[in-house]
């Protein structure tokens, strides 16, 4: 059937290919890109799963079998508790990628409608939004973090209803710090990206017609500048994954409850001159494969969507 | 030029006033009334009224509702967020926990982080800068892929393993080094943690500089009147890639002061990263608003000051 389309259907003899399409070709062609992807798809369904495959392990308690070292029945070892390590480190990968995907899906729209915003209208909507974005870049990103986490430590949102956040203790409070303190680089790319796609004819043409600004805004302005958002998503997972890393270290990230690769950290950096090396070992792996994936597709990624970027 | 520097001086006091605006409303206003964790219930009211008094937090927020707009009289400033405003600017509010004046408390501890982040940032650029330079002078070779590969392999490990990892061989080659300040020895460690963490991140972005500026003109027209490669990449290539360079450079100077957090938390440095995470956790208001803003504002003025000396030595940034 497939092989029947071809023939009968007329086409013209070079069909223009839309950016994406381009892209997509550009990005299954890149063998490293694929592997990557691969990666970050293993990740997401392990996210996915993980807290259904191992729906007891906070309460796994085995005191008879402390800080055990990797052996048949703990592939990884165990913690301090008794309980496995391979099913922490597996656990964590869900509060990895639930922060880095909250996160993202904060900040990118976010940014990427006020950097529009600002970069269309001009005048003082854009003076306001390069202001409330050079005061927050001033602040250098941790300390940035740190003080939205610490403002809102005993803030509970939505309190007694399904929809509870708890800022100071949950993991909502990591992504929502997170997601508000970084749609800074995604506003500038795209205010930028945005006052040169403003003076291109066919917005002129859209605002000959009588389109109202609002709409050229969403349906043709935005669109061309989605790019942007989706390079800006992939670089800001990274970043995300890290942050959370070092609050949790910090003791400003998920509670102690949650199962997280930096806590997993922070409870084992003195464990190393013991000679107990496991659990920071499972951490730093999930960390580095994960973020090498990431960085990798999301320069790949760039360069397939970003033809101009792309380096010698 | 004149109206350049102007408008740059206008942006970076808005900017300065809009961190104060913010410190104000994430501390003063979001984080609330904290006075019973410094003052015992058991004192009695009157010791609560006293001590939000000489905080001055018994004052009305922005506002004073006795002098409404009443710009001429004294009451109208004696609002809490004027008195922020003043604190912020004169680093003269007093800590919570101890009572001493933030600027003494900063200048006592100021000192244990720039020993530690000095050193670490201008050994960190120049093995960076180095390595870059070597790198695209051999860009497409071996050497290049390898150098470029180890740099992303190595950003993409958790600072925090570094910390670890290296303290661990510390410990095993001598162990007093491993941890405090009690020798001068113990610098060396963070610092070289610090150098080795970032030098990764900077050569990838460095070297990315540096080829796109070969890939420009004036780099052909060089080689194709016959300066030898050498000649072009420092003389022509490395000038003009000092811009984007110098700022990533100035734009981490904030963290010179603040030190690195992580590096002084782990190591037990008994700099300001230490003292803005144990004034977290003890809700030490003045020290974590003066904190933040005092990056702020160095951050802000440091990059007015780049952008005005790119302005004075390359005459086509005023243009933008």
């Amino acid at each position: 059937m497939a092989a029947n389309v071809d023939t009968t259907v007329a086409r013209p003899a070079k069909a223009g290919r839309s950016l994406w399409a381009d892209a997509r070709r550009r990005l299954v062609r890149d063998k490293p890109a694929m592997v990557c992807l691969v990666i970050i798809l293993v990740y997401a369904a392990v996210a996915i799963a993980s807290p259904h495959l191992f729906p007891n392990w906070a309460d796994s308690y085995d005191y008879d079998d402390i800080n055990r070292a990797p052996s048949a029945a703990h592939p990884l070892g165990t913690d301090e508790f008794g309980r496995s390590v391979l099913q922490k480190t597996l656990l964590g990968a869900t509060t990895s990628m639930t922060v880095g995907l909250m996160a993202n899906v904060i900040a990118v729209p976010l940014g990427m409608v006020l950097g529009a915003i600002a970069g269309y209208y001009g005048g003082w909507l854009d003076d306001a939004i390069v202001w409330l974005y050079t005061t927050l870049a001033s602040i250098p990103g941790i300390i940035r973090l740190i003080a939205i986490k610490f403002a809102f430590q005993d803030t509970v949102l939505f309190a007694r209803t399904p929809f509870e956040m708890d800022l100071g203790r949950g993991m909502s409070g990591v992504y929502l710090a997170l997601g508000v303190m970084s749609w800074v680089g995604t506003c500038r790319l795209v205010r930028a990206e945005t006052m040169k796609t403003r003076e291109l004819d066919y917005v002129l043409a859209a605002r000959a017609v009588g389109t109202r600004g609002i709409v050229i805004l969403f349906r043709h302005v935005i669109p061309n500048v989605l790019h942007i958002g989706i390079i800006q998503f992939s670089l800001g997972f990274v970043g995300a994954i890290t942050a959370e890393v070092i609050l949790s270290y910090l003791g400003l990230g998920v509670g102690a409850g949650v199962p997280s690769w930096g806590s997993m950290i922070d409870a084992a950096r003195m464990d190393l001159v013991v000679g107990r090396w496991w659990e920071i070992a499972s951490a730093v792996g999930a960390i580095f494969f994960i973020v090498l994936a990431m960085n990798l597709f999301g320069d790949r990624l760039r360069d397939a969507l970003d033809p101009r970027l792309r380096t010698a | 030029m004149l109206i350049f520097v102007l408008r740059r001086l206008v942006q970076a006091v808005f900017t300065i006033f809009g961190v104060m605006l913010l410190t104000f409303l994430l501390f003063r206003v979001i984080a609330g009334d904290i006075s019973a964790r410094y003052v015992n219930q058991k004192l009695g009211q009157e010791a609560r009224i006293a001590w939000l008094e000489r905080h001055r937090m018994d004052l009305p927020m922005v506002v004073n509702p006795d002098a409404p707009w009443q710009v001429w009289r004294r009451d109208f400033w004696n609002t809490q967020f004027f008195w922020h405003l003043r604190e912020s600017a004169t680093f003269e509010s007093r800590s919570f926990k101890t009572e001493q004046r933030l600027l003494d408390i900063i200048a006592q501890k100021a000192r244990f982080s720039l020993s530690l982040t000095v050193p670490a940032m201008a050994m960190g650029w120049a093995l960076a800068l180095l390595i870059a330079s070597l790198v695209a002078y051999f860009r497409g070779t071996w050497l290049d892929h390898v150098v470029t590969f180890v740099a992303v392999l190595g950003m993409c490990i958790p600072y925090l393993a570094y910390m670890i990892g290296v303290q661990w061989l510390m410990f095993q080659i001598r162990p007093t080094a491993a941890w405090g300040l009690r020798h001068h020895f113990n610098i060396y460690l963070p610092v070289a943690i610090s150098v080795i963490a970032g030098v990764g991140a900077s050569v990838r972005f460095y070297r990315t500089v540096i080829l796109d500026e070969t890939n420009r003109d004036y780099v052909r027209t060089a080689l194709a009147k016959g300066v030898p490669l050498p000649g072009v990449l420092f003389k022509h290539v490395l000038r003009n890639c000092m811009l984007p360079i110098l700022t990533s450079v100035v734009t981490a100077i904030p963290f010179l002061i603040m030190g690195s957090l992580l590096l002084e938390q782990f190591f037990g440095i008994p700099g300001l990263g230490p003292l803005l995470l144990s004034s977290i956790s003890d809700r030490d208001i003045p020290i974590v608003t003066g904190l933040t803003f005092l990056t702020a504002a160095l951050y802000t003025l440091l990059l007015l000051l780049t952008d005005i000396l790119y302005a004075v030595f390359d005459p086509r940034i005023r243009l933008r």
